[in-house]
């Protein structure tokens, strides 16, 4: 008990410090640690508040002066955003550049997005229903958090290979803090505390930090669209996972089953209704599929770069 | 960075900031995001009403939501981003239809998606000028779980600024939509293209 006194007292009075400082190198658009009142304010320049919320009593708003002056003193972020934008920005019509990704097992693929459409209709769904009639929301948000904070080695991990280091030491304070603080990681006490957001970063992003492509798509039984790249991404992921190595030997297949298809059934009972809504607008939804993977996955890549 | 370099910084702010009392501001600093702000709001409005809460009252809902996109999103724009270098092939007649039919199936989908809201916080965090007529105007929803940023473009058309794009995590509408229908039309004729619209906007 004592030892665990210690670290906690350790981590707090050095490491927050230490991220203090660390906050006047920090990209502005990271969280601050605000007043407790203010979750959601989005950090200006050294820390210059720009909140801007439709619940926002006061009506605060960016002024123009604020965004000029964002510009004028040559602060990274509209320049990155100009740089990030240039090439998918299509001034003259029809030369917007688009990512593609290669398919030559579509035929496979086209299989397995059904495989897939099948299991969320007469498996996933039925049962995240039962589950989310069943458990309150507040637990289910709590049971997120703990899952989530299962994957923070991963996220550690992954931040150091992109040479990411602020984020990588964000993430683990985040790990440390919630686990007990956040008492094993049911609350995410690290945001509002200290004001630190969640760092996501993958293995399937760190070879795309690299330059490395997608290979081709592939769409993967049970965990959906993905690609050469992000299969090995998700497998590496999983090495990492700490579940893996509590117990005195490995988890049996069953057991990591078992944890997964619980984590999947919680994290769906927040997004029932999404994927139906997305059959419902596409065209061609195989594509649309296709293209939005592509899509999210670049923009992971890009936002691991800045 | 240094400590010299943080206090540059913040000089380097305070003559910004006084500069822009007497300088006159860009054109369009600030009108983009308080236009999509003012749709943005309308939107919640009716979502919030405590009147059309029931569920017969969805329909109203939507086409209320219709009516409010329809001001919103600049259609034809949209509509020749979409098909790019496609556009030409179709005659004008069919692009007049192709931009109709593509109108209904977004104001669907976007009412669609609207309704599955449940008081979410929005956030307007920032406006990020893009080329002298474009803007992109940056959004976050807050759910209990998670950050979703939705990220709207917007054209300045007629003195207006209107949608043309919604980048959602960073899936954009225009290139989901475009890589679907490149694949349709890379094998087929506009007029199928149209059918499939006609079809799919008339179950809707």
């Amino acid at each position: 008990m004592k030892h665990i006194c210690r670290f906690v007292l350790t981590v707090m009075f050095v490491t927050y410090p230490v991220i203090l400082w660390a906050q006047a190198f920090d990209e502005p658009d990271a969280a601050v640690h605000t007043s407790p009142g203010v979750v959601h304010s989005d950090a200006g320049l050294m820390g210059f508040p720009q909140p801007l919320s439709l619940s926002d009593i006061d009506g605060q708003r960016e002024t123009p002066a604020i965004i000029v002056a964002q510009a004028i003193a040559g602060e990274e972020i509209p320049a990155r955003e100009l740089a990030t934008h240039a090439g998918k920005e299509a001034p003259e019509e029809g030369e917007e550049e688009v990512p593609l990704i290669a398919d030559p097992i579509a035929p496979f693929n086209k299989a397995m997005y059904h495989v897939n459409d099948k299991l969320y209709f007469w498996l996933l769904k039925p049962v995240t229903q039962v589950y989310s009639h069943t458990v309150p929301e507040p637990f289910r948000v709590v049971f997120n958090n703990a899952f989530d904070n299962l994957w923070a080695p991963s996220r550690i991990v992954n931040n150091l290979l992109q040479l990411r280091f602020k984020a990588a030491g964000n993430e683990f304070i985040r790990f440390i803090f919630n686990t007990i603080a956040g008492i094993g990681g049911l609350g995410d006490v690290a945001a509002p505390a200290l004001g630190i957001k969640k760092q996501e970063a993958d293995f399937g992003q760190t070879l795309g930090h690299y330059g490395i492509g997608h290979g081709f798509y592939l769409v993967l039984p049970v965990f959906g669209p993905s690609s050469v790249r992000d299969g090995v991404g998700l497998a590496a992921d999983r090495f990492m996972y700490p579940l893996s190595y509590i117990s005195t030997s490995d988890l049996t297949f069953g057991e990591a089953a078992g944890i997964y298809a619980g984590e999947k059934v919680n994290d769906t009972s927040f997004h029932i209704g999404e994927y139906e809504s997305f059959k419902d607008s596409a065209i061609d939804p195989y594509v649309g599929m296709r293209d939005a993977f592509v899509q999210y996955r670049q923009k992971k890549v890009e936002d691991s770069k800045k | 960075m240094s400590l010299q370099e943080d206090a540059m910084k913040k000089s380097l702010i305070g003559i910004a900031l006084f500069l822009c009392v007497i300088i006159p501001l860009p054109v369009f600093a600030g009108v983009p995001l308080d236009t999509v702000k003012t749709h943005v709001d309308k939107v919640l409005e009716v979502l919030r009403d405590p009147s059309l809460k029931a569920e017969s009252s969805k329909k109203l809902k939507k086409d209320k939501i219709c009516a409010i996109a329809e001001k919103m999103f600049d259609f034809t724009e949209l509509s020749k981003r979409t098909l790019a270098q496609h556009w030409s092939k179709f005659t004008p007649e069919q692009q007049k239809e192709f931009t109709s039919l593509y109108k209904s199936l977004l104001e669907n989908t976007y009412a669609d998606k609207i309704l599955l809201y449940t008081d979410e916080k929005i956030l307007f965090t920032k406006e990020v000028p893009l080329t002298e007529k474009t803007a992109e105007v940056q959004t976050m929803v807050v759910r209990s779980t998670q950050e979703t940023p939705i990220y709207y473009r917007v054209i300045l058309k007629d003195g207006t600024w209107m949608v043309y794009d919604v980048i959602v995590e960073g899936i954009s509408i225009i290139n989901n939509y475009r890589s679907q229908f490149r694949e349709i039309l890379v094998n087929n004729p506009p007029e199928y293209l149209l059918e499939t619209l006609r079809k799919k906007v008339g179950k809707a």
